[in-house]
């Protein structure tokens, strides 16, 4: 890697004194520097912008959590107050739950689906298999916002196409037990719409992750287990499954993230309803923040999270390190 | 070269289901395609009309006239151009630097602290932002959704890696002996060896930026700022939605971005499933 080289080497080679490195004295390294004024050009404005909109609003976020504000009035500081009130917050733990349910209704569905297309598309005899991808992956590359209101009219309980299918298929087939369902106007229903659409959008997404997961196995694994007699089903258990443990923990992780901050699904297609049933963290914490406008509240209830979030990936990231072991090879 | 039966129709049977579930994962835009040529009462008709028999082309007419659509598309083109283009500036720029100057000292552990700050959830750091948005006086202007987030600390790991990887030392020492200034050697010689990166960085923020919803509907104010999907947010009614004229403009909204990934999906799904394989 080139990162690998030794300092002073490299491109500023034969212009001026070669670099001391971080160890040298103070005046080589000043020198240092500044022949590498143009480094410190270029990657500037990433780090102005980052100062301005990354560093400031997490340090102001910080602040923010120890005080009561509402964007306009005097702040008060309330020190732990506000990570006191969350204890007592029903909606906040509501929604947690609503993101609980929706994640486990939809995320082992869908990586169960993206993992068998994947091994579908991934068929050396097979052919439009562009065309295949395409149709599994169009979804997550359109608006949310236009997908969730044609979903919203697939929905309909009384003029939607899904019951009308439903109830089809329920009258020709009745051992099925089918039936209308009342998908976004229900408490009960609205949580699996939710999920259904996350799956539509997301399915195709995970399924080119591990498209690439499955690419980068050696061919030669197949090929000598094929030899010792293991048939197509031993080799998928036996050699993609524990290859593939780091492109499904990525995968994983992904949609953890995704159903906690997840935002234009439930914004377009529920509100978050009826009540607060398919209400998840994300749509919460914009309700406080830009309805309730309490942005000390919000912050503090974001930090919790985030740091909640970032905790539970570094354990699953950790164990599945150590119970795993196979795979290291890929990063 | 013919194969054994049960195998040519297992093969078969594969195909056919492939198709079957294309078919499926499509449905929801066939269906939007539709209904953007159907009435209200078309619409929700019982048994639903699977075929817009006539076509009622006056939604297209109808969303014209009754919002500022046009106006909602540029828009979202302004905004996409511009911040498309000034990302691809600062990531380029940024991960050349990174790149080609290891030398410079501290280069190793700002490159660690750029990849750092992908870590940072965007909901922990929306307030503070909103509110500096709102002290540099951008709010309800196209700079509120060009600047931040211009500088994507993906885009720079990306681009340094595909530099890296791609454009020799000695290209650069050749540039450097011919006098060419260190900002003339990324314009001349990266920038033009680094397309097919930028290409694939370029698709990635385009699709994010121009399908963005919660930050055009925080920071656009008024309705000559609005974009497209603001725009079909908004037409939806409390109590009565025009549907037939929200499924033209929905039209409107998704084609541009099923363009732009057929034309580059290529180059976007090299792009996301790298960042799968190096996180």
């Amino acid at each position: 890697m080139p990162t690998e080289r030794a300092e002073g080497t490299g491109l500023a080679r034969g212009r001026g004194p070669a670099c001391g490195g971080a160890g040298g004295p103070r005046r080589l390294l000043r020198a240092c520097v500044r022949r590498h004024w143009h480094f410190y050009l270029f990657i500037s404005p990433f780090f102005i912008l980052f100062a301005v909109f990354g560093l400031y609003p997490l340090l102001f976020s910080l602040y923010l959590g120890f005080v009561k504000w509402d964007g306009l009035t005097e702040q008060t500081w309330v020190g732990l107050g506000n990570f006191a009130a969350m204890l007592e917050d029903d909606i906040l733990a509501a929604s947690l739950w609503n993101t609980l349910v929706i994640g486990l209704l939809y995320a082992p569905l869908m990586l169960a689906l993206a993992f068998l297309f994947a091994l579908a598309l991934n068929q050396p005899w097979l052919r439009l298999r562009g065309l295949f991808r395409s149709a599994f992956f169009l979804p997550c590359v359109t608006p949310m916002v236009v997908i969730a209101i044609v979903f919203g009219l697939l929905y309909s309980p009384e003029r939607g196409l899904l019951n009308y299918v439903l109830a089809g298929a329920g009258r020709a087939l009745p051992f099925l037990g089918l039936k209308p369902v009342p998908w976004i106007t229900s408490e009960e229903w609205s949580k699996a719409a939710v999920a259904v659409l996350v799956t539509w959008r997301w399915t195709g997404y995970n399924m080119v992750l591990m498209l690439a997961g499955l690419q980068g196995i050696p061919h030669e694994y197949y090929e000598a287990a094929k030899v010792d007699g293991a048939g197509p089903l031993a080799r998928v258990r036996h050699i993609t499954v524990p290859l593939m443990r780091p492109t499904f923990l990525f995968c994983g992780l992904l949609s953890l993230l995704g159903t906690v901050y997840m935002f234009d699904e439930v914004f377009v297609l529920t509100r978050g309803g009826p009540g607060i049933s398919s209400t998840n963290f994300g749509l919460y914490l914009f309700n406080i923040s830009f309805s309730d406008f309490r942005f000390g509240y919000a912050s503090s209830v974001a930090y919790t999270v985030a740091l909640g979030v970032f905790a539970a990936a570094m354990l699953v990231t950790r164990r599945s390190r150590l119970g795993g072991g196979a795979g290291e090879g890929s990063s | 070269m013919s194969r054994p039966l049960p195998a040519r129709a297992a093969r078969l049977g594969l195909y056919v289901l492939l198709a079957a579930l294309s078919a499926g994962f499509l449905f929801p835009f066939y269906w939007l395609a539709v209904s953007a040529l159907k009435s209200q009462g078309e619409i929700f008709a019982m048994p639903p009309a699977w075929l817009p028999i006539p076509p009622r082309w006056e939604n297209f007419a109808d969303i014209y006239r009754e919002t500022n659509i046009v106006r909602a598309f540029l828009n979202s083109v302004i905004i996409a151009a511009g911040h498309v283009t000034l990302a691809l500036l600062l990531c380029s720029l940024g991960g050349f630097a990174f790149a080609k100057y290891p030398g410079a000292p501290g280069a190793r552990k700002l490159f660690a602290f750029v990849l750092g700050t992908m870590m940072i959830p965007g909901a922990v750091t929306l307030i503070p932002t909103f509110i500096v948005l709102t002290k540099l006086h951008m709010v309800n202007t196209y700079w509120a959704l060009i600047v931040p987030g211009a500088a994507h600390a993906f885009g720079i790991f990306w681009m340094r890696q595909y530099v890296a990887s791609h454009v020799p030392d000695d290209l650069l020492q050749a540039a450097r002996i011919d006098g060419c200034s260190e900002f003339g050697i990324y314009w001349h010689v990266v920038l033009p060896i680094a397309r097919p990166a930028l290409a694939a960085l370029g698709i990635m923020l385009l699709i994010g930026t121009w399908n963005n919803l919660m930050m055009a509907f925080l920071l656009l104010r008024t309705p000559e700022m609005q974009t497209l999907p603001l725009l079909m947010y908004l037409l939806q009614g409390e109590t009565r939605t025009p549907f037939g004229m929200l499924m033209a403009g929905g039209l409107l909204t998704v084609v541009p971005m099923v363009i732009a990934f057929l034309l580059f999906q290529r180059q976007f799904i090299a792009g996301i499933t790298a960042g799968a394989v190096k996180a």
